[in-house]
């Protein structure tokens, strides 16, 4: 499943996963945004592995944030904005 | 962190002869840790291409961002760089790519956008002395009325930050779509619908040479900030062999993120 979503005044964030009795599974995020250090992508895929489908993007992006801590930057992608990717690659539009 | 100016450093210029897209990811890692070590003034370096290529993003998927198939029926080779930051389309002639690595003090207590648009300033300053609008463009990217001109991408590393910056000169759109991928998603809020028209090239704005242009971008930084020619030390040129050749060729590397 492959969601992405255009961050507003970012840059475009990517979510392909599966999900398998209903948890998330095999989960890479990425896209054309920045992270220092390069690590944090790891961090961010070992969060959302896992998680309830069910859960919604809020819960989503609440983990992720708490995943990578404070010494973590960010540019053009956020918590939120991979929460929505995720969220898409779940919803895939009709 | 106390922060430095661009006229504290005795600046090197490094423009060598063409060289192929894995040594050239290589160079930009082992330059970036000779400046974080102080073992290297801070330089700019201009890169000329030996072979056409794709070179993506650090957290770019390799399956979502290129056609493997369509590279490797038109020759195209695909490396992936140390930093963040989207897709380029490179075939040799057709771009102006350069590299800055300076200490981070040159860009401390900067926000990411102040950073970028203090890194891009010079060049900016270049092109607009050649008679084109530009402006620096959030995040990323160089921008003129007629569509995107260049995009930057930053990365720090030990203490160093290296900006390196890819300007189209004259790029073959049609073939660029052949093998990248760009998809609707990407363009939703950008203000032109056609990824073929999203970057207008500095040839057909300038009329000039490429390198006249280059000529232009290093007299300007020179006059600004001081310049002098340097050269890629033995030392260094065999550590980016050694990289080029393990990791940048590697399909761990490149595939890093599938």
């Amino acid at each position: 499943m492959h969601g992405e979503y255009k961050m507003p005044g970012g840059k475009l964030v990517v979510a392909d996963l599966e999900v398998r009795n209903g948890k998330l599974t095999g989960v890479r995020v990425s896209g054309d945004f920045f992270l220092e250090p390069d690590s944090a992508l790891t961090l961010i895929d070992v969060a959302l592995e896992g998680l309830p489908a069910a859960a919604d993007d809020k819960q989503h992006a609440a983990v992720i944030r708490a995943a990578l801590g404070s010494n973590v930057r960010m540019y053009g992608v956020s918590p939120e904005a991979i929460a929505v990717a995720v969220q898409r690659a779940l919803e895939p539009p009709a | 962190m106390n922060r430095t100016g661009w006229n504290d450093y005795k600046w090197r210029l490094i423009h060598a002869a063409p060289q192929p897209p894995a040594l050239h990811m290589a160079l930009d890692e082992v330059l970036t840790d000779e400046v974080a070590a102080r073992r290297r003034p801070p330089t700019l370096r201009v890169w000329e291409w030996s072979s056409a290529c794709v070179v993506i993003g650090r957290f770019q998927s390799l399956r979502n961002e290129v056609d493997s198939e369509a590279a490797q029926r038109h020759d195209i080779g695909i490396v992936r760089r140390i930093s963040g930051g989207g897709a380029m389309f490179i075939e040799p002639g057709n771009t102006i790519t350069y590299s800055l690595y300076a200490p981070e003090t040159l860009v401390a207590g900067m926000n990411f956008q102040e950073s970028y648009q203090f890194m891009d300033a010079w060049v900016i300053n270049a092109l607009q002395e050649l008679g084109i609008d530009v402006w620096y463009q959030p995040l990323n990217d160089i921008a003129s009325p007629a569509g995107k001109i260049a995009g930057a991408a930053q990365t720090r590393r030990g203490g160093a930050v290296l900006h390196h910056v890819t300007m189209a000169y004259d790029i073959d759109t049609t073939r660029m779509l052949e093998v990248l991928r760009i998809g609707r998603e990407k363009l939703s809020d950008k203000a032109t619908q056609s990824a073929a028209k999203r970057v207008d090239p500095l040839r057909s704005q300038t009329g000039l040479a490429r390198a006249e242009i280059i000529d232009k971008m290093i007299a300007t930084f020179r006059n600004r900030h001081g310049l002098a020619i340097g050269r890629i030390r033995p030392e260094e040129l065999e550590r980016a062999q050694a990289l080029a050749e393990s990791k940048f060729s590697s399909d761990s590397w490149t595939g890093i993120v599938p």
